[in-house]
């Protein structure tokens, strides 16, 4: 109840007031910011530190345009409800998969370096650095109902969106929906599994 | 055997296997030439590519039942035996692990300059060259970093493999070699024309020392490395194809770049 509230409360209220004039770095800034200032935090556990950052980050992701092209060709071939299945796994997968790097990126900041911006699409290039790492970071954003969100992060020039569709695709081409589902499903399981053995 | 004739008389075998294909992949994948749009307008059609619904596959892996057992041996080889010696050797300071990394890194410098010059990047080989300079002489033998850290020259990346790429050559098909990982028919190549350049090779070493140099460069690079195939592996679906996808993709960059 407590974490709806937090997702009601970072996805809804906080982002009204800066909807009218956000653009796409000061999206990526705030977002950022907010996950840097939580892990940077000492007052808190680990735990609720990736409760927290969970909910900042999935309501910045534009999870249809993400799932859409993700699927790529078999999206189209999906019905509704594989659709549906898909998104609402994914967006685990996806969470699961950030909230196991943020350890990497703790005690680091961010470089702003430049921004590109044509109709609905944005660019926005990055460079996270701390002591032990330096790597250019490049998010993909798209405008929609909810402002700038993003859809793809490039790191390294490694779009996380074409190594999904290209691993995913191979599944879905040998093993169909169901296997990637049960794949992605088996994934989750096992790190929940991991995560309260921890 | 040196792990380095092992591993060209590996290579060897490989390409005999596919050197038709090799052949083909010469002639006719020429790439047409691109007219320069700028970096701007490239990033955006990248951006229009990735919503149209075409599936290109990155690369194409006709040998993925072979990969996949070179790539189960190799994470045996990784996990039981070069990441728990890799563990241990953490024990080293990490400033000097790093001056190690640098030490050969330095050394290699003559593949980079090579390889930018193949290239005509002339800045870039001028910066290696002043690099190898200003580290060797003020960096102590190339421990230290002082054109990187000091004169912002920061280091280039290139090799025979991308050299191979900008003159036109396609990656061909993906192969994982042993020990060494993810590569593809044009980049397996692109190893055999580095080691010529690497100067470890013309020493008077003999073959047990050159293994150890080449063991304690792995294991010194796997030390520094923040754990990135175990995040993988924990969070793939399936780890031989998102890397496979990774790999596709970063040398694309490399060569376009």
């Amino acid at each position: 109840m407590k974490r709806l509230f937090l997702l009601i409360l970072f996805c809804v209220v906080l982002p009204l007031p800066l909807f009218a004039a956000t653009t796409p770095t000061e999206k990526i800034q705030q977002v950022v910011d907010s996950v840097l200032d939580v892990l940077n935090r000492t007052d808190i556990d680990y735990a609720t530190k990736r409760q927290q950052v969970s909910g900042m980050v999935q309501c910045q992701i534009d999870i249809d345009s993400m799932s859409q092209r993700t699927l790529g060709i078999h999206w189209r071939s999906a019905t509704e409800q594989q659709r549906k299945i898909f998104s609402g796994l994914f967006v685990q997968v996806l969470e699961m998969t950030y909230l196991n790097r943020i350890e990497d990126y703790s005690g680091g900041k961010v470089d702003y370096l430049q921004e590109r911006v044509k109709n609905d699409k944005a660019i926005v290039d990055t460079q996270f650095v701390s002591d032990k790492l330096q790597i250019p970071v490049q998010y993909k954003m798209l405008h929609g109902d909810r402002g700038w969100q993003i859809y793809d992060v490039v790191i390294e020039n490694v779009s996380l969106v074409r190594n999904y569709r290209s691993s995913y695709g191979d599944i879905v081409r040998k093993e169909g929906f169901d296997g990637l589902f049960a794949k992605m499903e088996n994934k989750l399981a096992e790190q929940k599994l991991s995560g309260a053995v921890q | 055997m040196s792990p380095v004739r092992l591993f060209v008389l590996i290579v060897i075998v490989l390409f005999g296997a596919v050197g038709t294909v090799w052949s083909q992949d010469v002639t006719a994948k020429v790439r047409p030439s691109i007219t320069a749009p700028d970096a701007f307008d490239a990033d955006f059609d990248d951006f229009d590519d990735d919503f149209s619904d075409e599936q290109l596959p990155l690369i194409s892996d006709p040998l993925e039942g072979l990969n996949r057992g070179v790539f189960w041996c190799n994470d045996k080889l990784y996990v039981y035996l070069l990441k728990p010696v890799a563990r241990g050797y953490r024990v080293v300071p990490r400033p000097l692990r790093r001056s190690v990394g640098n030490f050969f890194s330095n050394l290699t410098t003559p593949v980079r300059a090579v390889n930018a010059l193949l290239q005509f990047k002339v800045k870039a080989t001028g910066t290696e060259l002043g690099r190898l300079l200003v580290n060797s002489t003020i960096g102590w033998g190339g421990l230290l970093d002082p054109a990187g850290d000091a004169l912002g020259w920061q280091k280039t990346n290139e090799d025979f493999g991308q050299t191979l790429g900008v003159y036109g050559l396609r990656s061909g098909w993906y192969l994982v070699l042993p020990v060494l990982g993810p590569s593809s028919v044009r980049d397996g190549v692109g190893i055999l024309g580095d080691q010529l350049l690497d100067p470890l090779l013309y020493t008077n070493l003999t073959d047990a020392q050159k293994t150890a140099a080449a063991g304690l460069k792995i294991i010194n690079r796997l030390s520094l490395d923040p754990d990135s195939y175990e995040g993988i592996k924990r969070d793939a679906l399936d780890p031989y194809l998102f890397i496979r996808a990774a790999y596709a993709q970063h040398r694309l960059a490399s060569v376009s770049k």
